[in-house]
C-alpha cells in the first residue's frame, strides 16, 4: 500500500507544482526550444545553400577566410552560426515577452529592435571584408601583367574602398552618427572621379573616335593615308591608336587625332 | 676503372650552367642548392625559376627545344656564347627528364627559332596562336582530307600593299582575332579557300583569299616544296612578315622568316 501511495502523492505534488507555473511561462519555454531547433535547421540549411552556391570558392585565399581558418572556422560556418544565433535570439526575445517579465519589459523592448540591425551590420560587414579581400585579388591578379611593384598600392585602395563602403552602412545600421564619414566618402569618389576624367580625357576621346573608326573603316589595314601630314601605309587600327608606316618610321597616331585633323586616302 | 657514372661526368664535367626543361618541382628543388646556374625552360614558369625561358610550345623535337632555350638565354643574357650547358630533358617520357645533352652556346647554334618567336614584328602570342591553329589544322584537316594553309603574320600592311584580292575578302570589317575562341572553326572553313590569310601585328585577321606577288628571287627554301611554301618564303624576304605554311602533301606545319625555312613541325606529335 505504501509503496503505492507515495509515488501517487509525489505525482500529485508534481502537477500541483506545475500547475502554480503560469501557461505563459509554458509557452515561452516551447518557444525558446523551438528557437533552438529552429536555430540549427536554418544553420545546416544556410551552410549547404552557401555551398552549394559556390561560396567556399569564391572566398578561397582572402585574408578574411584565412583568420577564419585559423579559428578552426570559415565563411561559411561564421555566417551559419550567426543566422544560427540570430535566430535563438530572436527566440529568446519572444519568450521574454510572451513570458511577460514586466521589469524588463523596457529594457528588452529596446534590444529587441537592436539585434536585428546588429546582425545585419555583421552580415555586412563580413560581405564587406570578403568582396575586398576579393577586389584586393582580382585588382592584383590583373597588374601582375605589369610588372612594377608600385601596383600593390592600387589593389590595396581599392580592398579598402570597399571595407569602407562596407563599413559605413554596417554603422549606419546600428544608429551611429555616420554624417561626417559620408562627407569623407563622396570627397574621395569626388576626388577619383575628377582625377581619373582629367587623366585620361585624352584616352577617352581617343577611344570614343575609335569606336567610329573601328565600326565604319573609313581606312583599312594595308591602305595608303595622310593623315596630320604624316602619310604611309596603315598598318593597324585599335581602340585608342592608329598605326601608320613609312620607309622605316612607325607614326603612332591618337584615334581622336585622325578624327579631328581629317584622313586623306591616296588612290592611285 | 670505368663505371657507368664516369659516362654522364664526362658529359656535365665543366659545364657553366644546367638548363631544366619542364622540370616538376622537386626535381628542380633539388638543383636549388646545386653550385652552378640553373636555368628553366618551360611552357611557363610553375616551379617559381629565377631564372627562366618561356617556351611557346612544346617543341616535340628535342633539338628544337634545346635550341630554343639556347638562343632565348643567350639573347637575354643568361648564358654567354662559348658556355658549355648540360640540359636535362625528356625524349620519351612525357614527364621526367630521362636524358641529359651537353651543349655549347654558340650564335650559329639556334636557327632563329627564339628569334621567330619573340623578335618577330607580331607580338609572340600572336605567332603561338597562329601555330596553334595550323597544328589543328593539320590534325584533324578538312572533313577528313588533308588541307593546306598559308598565314602571313606581322607587317600587313605592307602585305597587303603586295597582294590581290582573288575574290570578296571575308573577313572585310570584321574584327576577328587569332585565339579568339571560334577561330578555329572559322578558318577550317575557310581553309578550302585559295590564297593565304593575312594576319596584323596584334593578331587581327585583315583577310583571306589574298594572291601573294612579291618577287621570289634570292629566296633560299629547300627544293621540293610547292608553290604556297615558295610564296610563303618569298613574302617574308619582301617584308617584315613571318609565314606559317601548312603544307597540303604532307602535313607538315612550318615558318619562314626573312625568306628563310626556320622551324619545322609535325602536327601529329602534338
Amino acid at each position: 500500500m505504501v509503496r503505492t501511495v507515495l509515488p501517487l502523492s509525489a505525482r500529485e505534488t508534481a502537477v500541483e507544482v506545475l500547475g502554480l507555473v503560469p501557461p505563459r511561462v509554458w509557452l515561452a519555454l516551447f518557444i525558446v526550444i523551438f528557437g533552438i531547433v529552429a536555430g540549427y535547421a536554418v544553420e545546416v540549411i544556410n551552410r549547404r545553400l552557401l555551398e552549394r552556391a559556390g561560396v567556399p570558392e569564391s572566398t578561397e585565399g582572402t585574408a578574411f577566410e584565412r583568420t577564419a581558418r585559423e579559428f578552426g572556422l570559415s565563411t561559411v560556418t561564421i555566417i551559419a552560426k550567426l543566422s544560427n544565433y540570430f535566430i535563438v535570439g530572436i527566440a529568446v526575445l519572444t519568450a521574454l515577452s510572451v513570458a511577460d517579465i514586466q521589469y524588463t519589459e523596457l529594457f528588452w523592448g529596446d534590444i529587441a529592435t537592436f539585434v536585428p540591425r546588429l546582425f545585419i551590420a555583421i552580415v555586412v560587414l563580413i560581405v564587406g571584408i570578403v568582396v575586398g579581400d576579393k577586389v584586393e585579388l582580382y585588382v592584383a591578379e590583373r597588374l601582375r601583367g605589369i610588372k612594377l611593384p608600385e601596383t600593390g598600392v592600387i589593389s590595396t585602395v581599392a580592398k579598402y574602398s570597399v571595407v569602407y563602403v562596407a563599413s559605413l552602412i554596417a554603422l549606419d545600421q546600428i544608429g551611429v552618427a555616420t554624417l561626417a564619414l559620408i562627407v569623407l566618402l563622396a570627397a574621395y569618389a569626388f576626388a577619383l572621379v575628377v582625377l581619373t576624367a582629367l587623366a585620361t580625357k585624352d584616352l577617352l576621346a581617343a577611344a570614343a573616335a575609335g569606336v567610329f573608326l573601328l565600326l565604319r573603316q573609313p581606312y583599312g589595314i594595308g591602305d595608303e593615308v595622310k593623315v596630320a601630314d604624316r602619310r604611309g601605309i596603315v598598318q593597324e587600327v585599335d581602340l585608342f591608336v592608329t598605326h601608320i608606316e613609312t620607309d622605316g618610321e612607325e607614326h603612332v597616331l591618337p584615334n581622336h587625332v585622325v578624327f579631328r585633323d581629317g584622313i586623306v586616302r591616296i588612290r592611285n | 676503372m670505368s663505371t657507368l657514372t664516369d659516362l654522364l661526368d664526362d658529359v656535365v664535367a665543366d659545364v657553366d650552367g644546367v638548363f631544366l626543361f619542364s622540370p616538376s618541382g622537386s626535381f628542380h628543388q633539388r638543383f636549388r642548392e646545386a653550385d652552378v646556374d640553373v636555368v628553366v625552360v618551360d611552357t611557363e614558369n610553375a616551379v617559381d625559376a629565377d631564372t627562366f625561358v618561356e617556351l611557346p610550345l612544346e617543341f616535340d623535337n628535342v633539338r628544337d627545344r634545346i635550341r630554343f632555350g639556347v638562343e632565348g638565354a643567350i639573347e637575354n643574357g643568361i648564358v654567354e656564347t662559348g658556355d658549355a650547358i648540360a640540359c636535362s630533358v625528356s625524349v620519351f617520357d612525357d614527364d621526367d627528364a630521362d636524358s641529359v645533352i651537353r651543349v655549347r652556346a654558340t650564335e650559329d647554334m639556334g636557327s632563329g627559332i627564339y628569334d621567330l618567336f619573340v623578335d618577330s614584328r607580331a607580338e609572340p602570342g600572336v605567332i603561338r596562336d597562329v601555330f596553334e591553329v595550323a597544328i589543328e589544322l593539320g590534325k584533324k584537316g578538312q572533313k577528313g582530307k588533308p588541307v593546306g594553309a598559308l598565314f602571313v603574320v606581322g607587317d600587313a600592311g605592307k602585305v597587303m600593299n603586295k597582294s590581290r584580292p582573288l575574290s570578296y575578302n571575308p573577313f572585310e570589317k570584321s574584327h576577328v582575332h587569332v585565339g579568339d575562341p571560334i577561330v578555329n572553326v572559322m578558318l577550317k572553313e575557310f581553309s578550302r579557300l585559295d590564297g593565304a590569310f593575312v594576319i596584323s601585328d596584334s593578331g587581327k585577321i585583315v583577310s583571306a583569299y589574298r594572291y601573294l606577288e612579291p618577287a621570289a628571287e634570292g629566296v633560299d627554301i629547300p627544293k621540293g616544296l610547292g608553290a604556297r611554301h615558295m610564296a610563303a618564303g618569298a613574302i617574308t624576304r619582301d617584308t617584315n612578315a613571318t609565314a606559317i605554311v601548312l603544307s597540303e602533301s604532307d602535313g607538315l606545319v612550318r615558318a619562314f622568316k626573312g625568306g628563310r625555312l626556320i622551324l619545322e613541325v609535325d602536327p601529329e606529335a602534338y
